[in-house]
């Protein structure tokens, strides 16, 4: 967070000293002898203005962008991060309302959808539910899906996977789909290697 | 020597007494916690969906009395300026789920009812009696807490919408 500041404070100092802010710093006597600008335009060193507020506001975008995935890495060392993300495809025979992930026994995460999240996954989106630490070795990771299955019916399920933690980070898939041939939803765990 | 620490430690004796009853923790200030939570009516809602409109918070308990007087005048509140961009949620810290959710269909009021059955939410909130009011901005930051309920605290909530929604 200091860095940021840091960083925040050179990007403002830089910006204060530009060519672009000397130029407009100078520009009165061209103003004057520049063709008159239609009445309701913007002056030129407004535009000026504008356009380094922008370019400010780009930075400290990017630079947010930056401070998160220095913390991710922080907090989330690749040789001990594990990432559970949540897909689902089509979607014609479950309405999602709630995933709980255990690993190894233990609960670590529970979250309930709204409709709009919901439709998000429907419309191709993958989030990512929980983003943790975990030892090298073996492990073992239940999820629990629970919404409306066919015919508007309550509907519980559960997918277990057993995995190696390796050196790497590690990735893996809660997946909902169709299985058409059943007319029923399917769940699974997709380990990404 | 003794007399001297005897005074400076009755000062701040009372600097700490007089200092006590503002020190209660608030959230105002600061981002409102979020939360998603199923609805009377099955659904689920999220707080931060609602970013970008005022939010009114009411965390309600069947057992509080001020609450069942509480939550008509807020439905008289949501009728009025829902339109304006106001939301209103009504979020019970009961127990008893059965018995919240009787409490609340017997309400009958028109904004949504949550159901917290945790113990997460009443730390994030810093809950201290029910029922307690708090107001979010659009840019979801906390700006007014309200603890407890007395009649006429409905024209206090209705200043602080009023002053939110023109922002």
């Amino acid at each position: 967070m200091v860095v940021g500041g840091m960083l925040l404070a050179c990007a403002w100092t830089a910006g204060a000293e530009s060519p672009a802010a000397t130029a407009a710093a100078a520009a009165p006597g061209a103003t004057i002898a520049a063709p008159a600008a239609p009445a309701d335009a913007p002056p030129a060193e407004f535009k000026t203005l504008d356009q380094e507020v922008q370019g400010l506001k780009k930075d400290v975008i990017d630079l947010n962008k930056d401070l998160f995935v220095l913390e991710e890495e922080l907090l989330f060392p690749a040789n001990t991060q594990v990432a559970v993300y949540v897909s689902m495809d089509v979607g014609t025979f479950f309405a999602l309302d709630s995933v709980t992930v255990k690993i190894d026994n233990k609960e670590v995460k529970n979250y309930l959808y709204t409709a709009r999240e919901a439709d998000a996954l429907l419309k191709g989106g993958v989030q990512q539910i929980y983003l943790g630490n975990l030892k090298v070795g073996k492990h073992e990771m239940v999820a629990f899906f629970t919404g409306k299955g066919p015919m508007e019916r309550d509907y519980r399920r559960g997918a277990t996977i057993n995995f190696d933690k390796g050196v790497g980070a590690k990735y893996l898939e809660l997946k909902i789909t169709d299985k058409v041939a059943k007319h029923q939803p399917e769940f699974t765990i997709k380990n990404w290697e | 020597m003794r007399r001297i620490l005897l005074a400076g430690s009755l000062a701040l004796g009372a600097t700490w007494a007089a200092a006590a009853p503002a020190a209660a923790p608030t959230l105002v200030g600061r981002d409102a916690p979020d939360f998603a939570l199923k609805t009377l009516d099955g659904s689920n809602l999220r707080l931060s969906e609602f970013r970008g409109q005022v939010v009114l918070v009411n965390f309600w308990a069947r057992w509080a009395g001020d609450s069942r007087q509480e939550m008509p005048a807020l439905n008289k509140i949501n009728a009025t300026y829902q339109r304006a961009g106001l939301v209103v949620l009504g979020v019970s810290v009961d127990d008893d789920l059965r018995r919240a959710r009787e409490f609340a269909g017997a309400m009958k009021v028109s904004y949504p009812i949550m159901f917290d059955t945790g113990t997460d939410l009443g730390r994030d909130y810093l809950l201290q009696k029910m029922p307690m009011t708090i107001l979010v901005d659009r840019s979801g930051v906390v700006r007014f807490s309200h603890v407890g309920y007395k009649h006429g605290d409905e024209r206090i909530y209705l200043d602080q919408i009023r002053e939110l929604l023109r922002e």
